[in-house]
């Protein structure tokens, strides 16, 4: 149905100007086709150590890749009426999935109700990072990639709903206030296979302060897990299934590995100053919920410096899940199908736990004012059951580290 | 000797002068908007997107030069200290997120005198030297080489 929605806005949106305008409407004030793109070589991860920049990406296992950061990305805009724009975003890149439901990052309608006040709706970014709605954009922003340990945990791209912004000037800047509502999903890569959720309601509310050199962040946004297909499904309905006289905490370590039912809250600060010399940016954030794999605290610092055309840059970056895994009691009764289930179940909680630092050292080169050129080292050490941004065949049992090395052309157009 | 050192002092700084003049960029609207003055502070705003009006009531759509031409540079460099690239980058994050559309873009001088000539509600910039008078000045900007 989703999928339905959007084809059907996209269709009409794009066939409506191809039919309707001209070159020269194309070229006028009432059709805008943009678009943005990275051309990239990485080489990340290692043979059994698989690297990923976001979770709804593929993984890379060593050695170099094209696709790891390639990006393209094209955007109609169109005035329908005075104040009235439509806005479709489409964006081709190395996902895991490439249905038309995972494509099109945008599909959205937005109407100016007063020169300060701004109301959208349909398909649109989470507004939940200082780059939450053009980490796909690399021209936009200085680093090769986003920070991993910040910007991979929230697998959610995009929601559905609405969203109403509110912009006053205040002494020298400019504070916007934003509310939105919708519902959300991700379908994503985890060690363990695929997991496909969907959440509903999606709800969040952000405030803004801009000066030309300052901006400042505060973020809130909470949702409601209402299904999850995962390969833990079966091992969930299994430990429901065990007698309690066998295993009596069998039960509880189901409900503990369940998503569904379960809120999650997000809350995030961030910072970003820029006098044309010095560049500075650093976000906080805390996810919490009670589904035992989605609690974190990540956070990131990025100082730049520009020498004309050239910015060299160093970024620190952390994530720790909030709480150490759930322990898991041995069964009462021993068989070799409970003594199985119990690794499983130890797997199951010790997987998504999240234990990893990098530091960032890179530069980017504005090579034309539409084309940059980006290189980056991340040095990136994961401790020891630590291992939840990764993809890893078997439970992390030991510190490691890995180097990540990125050359990206990015462009607008 | 002296003499002629003293004409030929006089005749590069009056050509110094004279240029620098000329390169003086005038912020133009169309005279319907009713505007004959701005701060640059509210150019800012506008060419940066942080609103689409004055003091809340009159709407101003603005219009840039092409993305390589030399007074598109000049503009940004003297109106916020920026680069092009790093205007293009401001702008990509409104642009890609939906939030705004940059400044429509113009090929040259007469073209961008035309379009403001032509477009109610318009805001542009010209060289001094391309000025008539079917355009309001409302602010200008000087260019220190």
């Amino acid at each position: 149905m989703r999928s339905l929605i959007l084809f059907i806005i996209t269709y009409l949106l794009i066939f409506s100007s191809i039919h309707k305008a001209n070159a020269t409407d194309l070229k006028s004030d009432r059709f805008r086709l943009s678009g943005f793109g990275t051309i990239g070589i990485t080489s990340a991860g290692k043979e059994q150590y698989g690297y990923h920049k976001e979770f709804n990406h593929e993984a890379q296992f060593g050695g170099f890749s094209v696709f790891h950061d390639s990006v393209l990305g094209l955007q109609l805009d169109a005035d329908i009426i005075p104040n009235l724009t439509a806005t479709v975003q489409v964006v081709i890149e190395n996902r895991k999935q490439h249905d038309f439901n995972n494509i099109v990052d945008w599909a959205f309608l937005r109407y100016q109700i007063t020169p300060r006040i701004v109301a959208r709706a349909g398909r649109m970014g989470t507004d939940l990072f200082m780059l939450s709605e053009y980490r796909n954009v690399g021209f936009a922003y200085l680093w090769a990639h986003p920070v991993v340990e910040f910007y991979a945990p929230i697998t959610t791209s995009f929601y559905e709903g609405l969203d109403l912004q509110y912009t006053y000037p205040v002494a020298s800047g400019y504070l916007e206030l934003k509310v939105y509502g919708g519902q959300t999903g991700s379908d994503i890569a985890l060690s363990r296979g695929e997991l496909h959720l969907r959440a509903r309601p999606f709800y969040g509310a952000n405030a803004s302060f801009e000066t030309d050199s300052w901006k400042f962040r505060l973020i809130h946004a909470a949702t409601d897990v209402t299904a999850v297909r995962s390969p833990l499904t079966g091992l969930l309905d299994t430990l429901n299934q065990v007698p309690q006289d066998a295993w009596p905490q069998a039960a509880r370590f189901s409900s503990k590995l369940d998503g569904v039912g379960k809120r999650i809250s997000y809350y995030s600060a961030g910072l970003a100053y820029d006098d044309n010399n010095w560049l500075v940016q650093s976000e906080v954030a805390i996810l919490s919920s009670k589904w035992d794999s989605i609690n974190l605290r990540n956070g990131y610092v990025s100082v730049g410096r520009r020498f004309g055309p050239v910015t060299f840059y160093s970024i620190a970056a952390n994530a720790k899940s909030l709480d150490k895994p759930t322990q898991v009691t041995t069964p009462l009764v021993s068989s070799p199908t409970l003594n199985s289930l119990e690794s499983l179940t130890r797997n199951a909680f010790n997987a998504p736990h999240i234990n990893q630092s990098t530091v960032s050292l890179g530069l980017r080169w504005d090579l034309y004012p539409k084309v940059a050129l980006k290189a980056q080292w991340d040095h990136t050490w994961v401790k020891k059951n630590g291992g939840g941004l990764l993809i890893i065949k078997e439970p992390l049992n030991k510190d490691i580290t890995l180097n990540i090395f990125s050359l990206n052309l990015n462009f607008i157009f | 000797m002296m003499r002629y050192l003293f004409i030929i002092i006089l005749i590069s700084l009056s050509i110094l002068f004279s240029s620098r003049v000329v390169a003086d960029i005038a912020v133009i609207v169309n005279p319907s908007t009713g505007i004959t003055e701005l701060t640059k502070r509210q150019v800012i705003d506008i060419y940066m997107g942080r609103t689409i009006t004055v003091s809340n009531r009159i709407i101003l759509r603005p219009y840039d030069k092409s993305t390589n031409s030399a007074i598109r540079a000049s503009f940004y460099h003297q109106l916020i200290g920026r680069s092009v690239a790093s205007v293009n980058a401001y702008w990509a994050r409104l642009l890609f997120t939906g939030r705004a559309s940059p400044p429509r873009t113009t090929d040259d001088n007469i073209a961008m005198l035309k379009t403001i000539e032509n477009t109610p509600n318009s805001i542009g910039y010209v060289y001094f030297e391309n000025l008539n008078d079917n355009v309001n000045v409302v602010l200008r900007i000087e260019i220190n080489e």
